[in-house]
């Protein structure tokens, strides 16, 4: 039996992420290093959802085999001022296909994005040629085509940049009885010395760098967060 | 500052600031430029020395900062910037322990620094000196008292310690102090208000946690966690309604997590049957949720006979004729049950025989047919998995079905994929091997199949064809595609790798994997430090705790004691075959005679015939780096790509160590720290600490095994060889120490 459970759930399973790397590993050819996923999982340890199958009585805690995941996140500076999500890397076993799990996955993040983060869509990039991929996003969620990243992949190959709507998942602002929310910055929220960091951290990320140039993918999978906070509080000899 | 050190010109204060400057924006050539200039006029200016160091330290030379460093603190012991530096040499060299200690001397010296304090405070919660990390923090919120983070973290430290009433005091001191209702966009307030609900549930007052957890969860936007919160508070307190009530509203989130059916089925009542009312529960959640699996394949586990048999049907014929590749993936875990495997082998066999009428009454011909070629060749796919599994193994008729399944599909790679499966548990593994390249070919863009490839050539111990393949997946920069594997963290890869090498008895690359993977998990282990500080300012506590926790029992992970258990099986390998490490030579004459015993001349041979192969697959490997070289001829400039070069590929000076039983014991401490519980573990743990003369650990592993296992294959040999040391008692083993053994041992020593 295949359980679709928050990587954050209470209680937690962060101690999966080992095993969701060599299921990246396994699967995709984009990878990460374990930082980037420690990165994920306690920046917005609420967006990444793992399916995994538990032996005969298996219980939490235990290593169950880790047969997919979702590994999402916010924008951390996003261009256009909205809050977003995005998805880093989606990806399900071989041998669990046509379960519908992806699907399942997909949809219990995008809605953690809207109420934990307010986010106003997620947007994701997936290969042209990925027929399947492209078949559950835009068919079955109702992902829309942006456009087309040229050349986004190491390997050459151009990627659709997809986005799709969330406002719908959002918590109304009428819901919840509160003076005078502004929720219009998500970037605040997050406490005024985060900002610095975001900016760097978007550097970090594996799948957006790729868009430059290799060097820079390395850059941020070499470094990983412990060059963004270096950067930040590096500061050790200031007052020197 | 106590005493006056030699000081400088305000031209060269002003420089010095520079010097700092630059090594925080990690300029070190600008840096070392900077502290040449004033070290010229001021040649033993501490401070500037001590700055040379830090910076000469992060260029990778580590010897020489360090050395000066020392010269640095010789000129000023009183110098906090010079201890302040010491300790960071030694935290870039990951000796803790003495970072902490150069870090206090700093502190003592410059009480209110905050860097310091903020450097000693985090090396001090990686080293889970729970008390010192509270004091440090108890100092920087004393320091900066309006900063939310330093509340948190000092309820982080005491949480750890154990201390649970006083982090929920610091937390809700905080509370108290603001002065405007949070909005529900303050994500850090919010997780702050649920870290403390986690905090009261941890200690045990699982009442007081749900009245908290009533009171502000509503507004929350973790809408997940409050809800998965409140149910378990509510099942613990034997609330059994309610909590029903919160399980219902959580499988309506999310129909597919066993956690929520087992909390909604055991708050029911009806843990433990009666049957017709947990089959009645599940049809009701199965009629709720029409797309989820689990209430229809969760009855399977607890009913029997015919309705199982029933129920078994009706599963069975829903997913096949879906044509859903892993219905036995999730069946199989019911074959413990002998009666289970037998009903459902008797209704696949019947489903393949077609004595099954067709149920798709009244649709189109076309259409029918085509579902209906869809549920024969998922059949004859679940059949031939079923015979592979190794509790209904039959691989004839495996290997039967496979090609049934190839002759409907002869491009599907699945179909090719179980075939090779089967090739596989006939021992052949270079049939089994070639079959799955056959299945890769299918689909080159798919990493999984290739994945499966690579897996199986690796079992087929031909691992520069494996590595060829997993390359047509890696990056291939400058070090080649293992080197992409190892940097990329692939454990499954270097486990499979070093296996294989084992089983041919090349124990320098077999230990050179195993402790690749040693140095993964030490970095995984590593990785943690950063986020002492990014995660205060980020927010996400709870993710934080749990992190902590999770690193600490980071080696109990399968990954670990997998790898683990054969790089101590290779080191005893090697101690009990010491001519291993010239190369692979064939362990003499299967079994007739032990190691050792061969003739002199065969020995020679053998040896030189090692010799020549080391020498041989060296000489290769150098010309494919020269070829490799030659091929990027000038590398760019960026220095980004200059990854030093591995000294050792080969695991020359790993397999070459003096004390092979010792160096074990980096991987088989761990192993039998974090899983006792695998008999495997105690058994290498028996074999090496039998060589070690640690009789008495010997005899511990040996309990474990027999609580484990009595009936374990190895037991009685292991019981032999303990038995046979008490009777030669050798010198290592004094009588007090014997005399515990036969004490604790009693009858298995007997």
């Amino acid at each position: 039996m295949v359980d679709v459970i928050p990587v954050s759930s209470y209680p937690s399973h962060i101690s999966l992420l080992p095993s969701i790397q060599q299921c990246n590993l396994t699967n995709l050819p984009e990878n990460y290093f374990l930082k980037y996923y420690l990165y994920h999982a306690l920046t917005w340890p609420q967006l990444s959802f793992v399916a995994v199958v538990r032996g005969r009585g298996g219980k939490p805690g235990a290593y169950p085999k880790v047969v997919g995941y979702v590994l999402a996140k916010m924008e951390e500076e996003p261009t256009d001022g909205v809050a977003h999500g995005h998805i880093t890397s989606l990806s399900v076993m071989r041998t669990h296909r046509r379960l519908g799990i992806a699907e399942k996955l997909m949809r219990m993040s995008q809605r953690a994005m809207a109420e934990m983060f307010n986010a106003e869509y997620v947007s994701l990039h997936v290969r042209m040629s990925n027929v399947a991929a492209l078949h559950l996003y835009r068919d079955t969620l109702g992902f829309e085509v942006e456009k087309v990243e040229s050349k986004y992949y190491a390997d050459g190959e151009d990627a659709y940049a997809m986005k799709m709507d969330l406002k719908s998942l959002q918590i109304k602002q009428n819901e919840v009885e509160s003076e005078k929310d502004d929720e219009q910055d998500e970037g605040d929220a997050v406490g005024s010395l985060g900002n610095k960091v975001d900016g760097a951290a978007a550097q970090a990320d594996g799948e957006e760098a790729k868009k430059e140039k290799m060097i820079k993918v390395k850059v941020g999978q070499r470094l990983g967060v412990g060059d963004l906070v270096e950067r930040n509080e590096g500061s050790t000899t200031a007052q020197y | 500052m106590a005493q006056a050190q030699q000081q400088l010109s305000h031209k060269d204060g002003a420089l010095f600031r520079q010097v700092v400057r630059h090594f925080e924006n990690k300029q070190y050539k600008k840096g070392l430029k900077a502290a040449e200039q004033i070290l010229r006029k001021n040649p033993n200016h501490a401070d500037t020395q001590a700055m040379k160091a830090l910076i000469i330290g992060s260029q990778g030379q580590t010897e020489e900062a360090f050395a000066l460093a020392k010269i640095a603190l010789n000129n000023n012991m009183k110098s906090h910037v010079c201890w302040h530096v010491y300790g960071l040499l030694y935290r870039s060299e990951k000796n803790y322990e003495e970072a902490i200690k150069a870090y206090k001397f700093a502190l003592r010296l410059e009480p209110d620094s905050a860097p310091i304090q903020r450097d000693l405070a985090h090396l001090q919660i990686q080293m889970r000196d729970y008390e010192g990390y509270i004091q440090s923090r108890r100092n920087m919120l004393q320091q900066r008292s309006s900063i939310r983070q330093n509340w948190t973290a000092l309820a982080i430290a005491h949480h750890l310690a154990g201390n649970y009433e006083d982090a929920e005091n610091v937390l809700t001191t905080y509370e108290e102090t603001m002065k405007t209702k949070p909005s529900r966009s303050d994500i850090e307030h919010w997780e702050a208000v649920l870290y403390k609900n986690y905090i009261i549930a941890e200690s045990g007052d699982i009442q007081k946690a749900l009245d908290h957890l009533e009171a502000v969860g509503k507004k929350s936007p973790d809408v997940q966690a409050v809800m998965e919160m409140r149910a378990d508070y509510l099942a613990r307190l034997g609330r059994n309604s309610e909590a029903e009530a919160a399980y219902a509203a959580l499988l309506e989130r999310n129909p597919d997590d066993s956690a929520y059916y087992d909390g909604f089925i055991e708050s029911k009542g009806l843990k433990d049957g009666p049957l017709s009312e947990i089959q009645k529960a599940y049809q009701e959640l199965a009629d709720r949720f029409p797309k989820a699996d689990m209430p229809r394949r969760r009855p399977l586990d607890v009913l029997s006979g015919d309705d199982f048999q029933q129920a078994a049907d009706a599963y069975l014929q829903r997913m096949l004729r879906k044509g859903i590749p892993s219905t036995f993936a999730n069946i199989k875990h019911l074959y413990t049950d002998e009666s289970k495997r037998d009903i459902v082998q008797e209704l696949a066999e019947g489903y393949a025989a077609g004595n099954l009428g067709s149920q798709t009454n009244g649709a189109a011909e076309n259409g029918e047919s085509k579902e209906e070629s869809r549920f024969k060749s998922s059949v004859f796919y679940f059949l031939a998995q079923h015979y592979n599994y190794k509790l209904s193994r039959n691989l004839e008729k495996a290997l039967d079905y496979a090609d049934k399944c190839i002759e409907l599909e002869p491009k599907s790679v699945d179909f090719h994929a179980v075939k090779a499966r089967a090739y596989k548990h006939k021992g052949d593994s270079v049939k089994a091997a070639e079959l799955m390249d056959q299945a890769r070919s299918l689909d080159e863009k798919d990493r999984a199949i290739n994945t499966k490839c690579t897996k199986y050539q690796l079992r087929a111990d031909l691992n520069d064809k494996a590595l060829e393949t997993a390359s047509k997946f890696t990056q291939n920069k400058t070090g080649g595609p293992l080197s992409d594997l190892v940097d990329m963290q692939s454990v499954w890869y270097l486990t499979e790798d070093g296996q294989s090498y084992l089983r041919q008895r090349k124990l320098g690359l077999a230990l050179k994997r195993f402790h690749q993977i040693l140095a993964i998990f030490d970095t995984w282990q590593e990785d943690q430090f950063d986020f002492h500080n990014f995660s205060l300012r980020k927010g996400m506590i709870r993710a934080y705790v749990d992190m902590l926790r999770w690193e600490d029992r980071l080696r109990e992970h399968p990954f670990f004691s997998n790898m683990a258990v054969s790089a101590v099986k290779a080191y005893i390998l090697l101690f009990d075959n010491p001519d291993l490490v010239h190369g692979p030579i064939p362990d003499s004459i299967n079994g007739v005679s032990k190691s050792g015993e061969t003739s002199a001349a065969d020995r020679k041979k053998a040896l030189k015939k090692a010799k020549r192969e080391q020498e041989k697959m060296e000489k290769i490997e150098a010309e494919k780096k020269a070829a490799l070289k030659a091929a990027k001829s000038a590398p760019k400039s960026e220095d980004v790509d200059n990854k030093k070069e591995d000294p050792d590929p080969f695991g020359k000076t790993l397999v070459e160590t003096k004390d092979p039983l010792k160096e074990a014991m980096k991987f088989l401490g761990p192993l039998l720290e974090l899983s006792p519980q695998l008999v495997e573990a105690q058994c290498v743990g028996f074999e090496l600490y039998v060589r070690r003369k640690k009789y008495l650990l010997a005899t511990k592993c040996l309990l474990a095994i027999n609580a484990l296992d009595s009936k374990h294959e190895r037991l009685p040999q292991y019981r032999q060889q303990l038995k046979q040391v008490l009777a030669d008692k050798p010198a290592d083993l004094s009588d007090q120490v014997a005399d515990i053994i036969k004490n604790e041992a009693g009858d298995l020593v007997l």
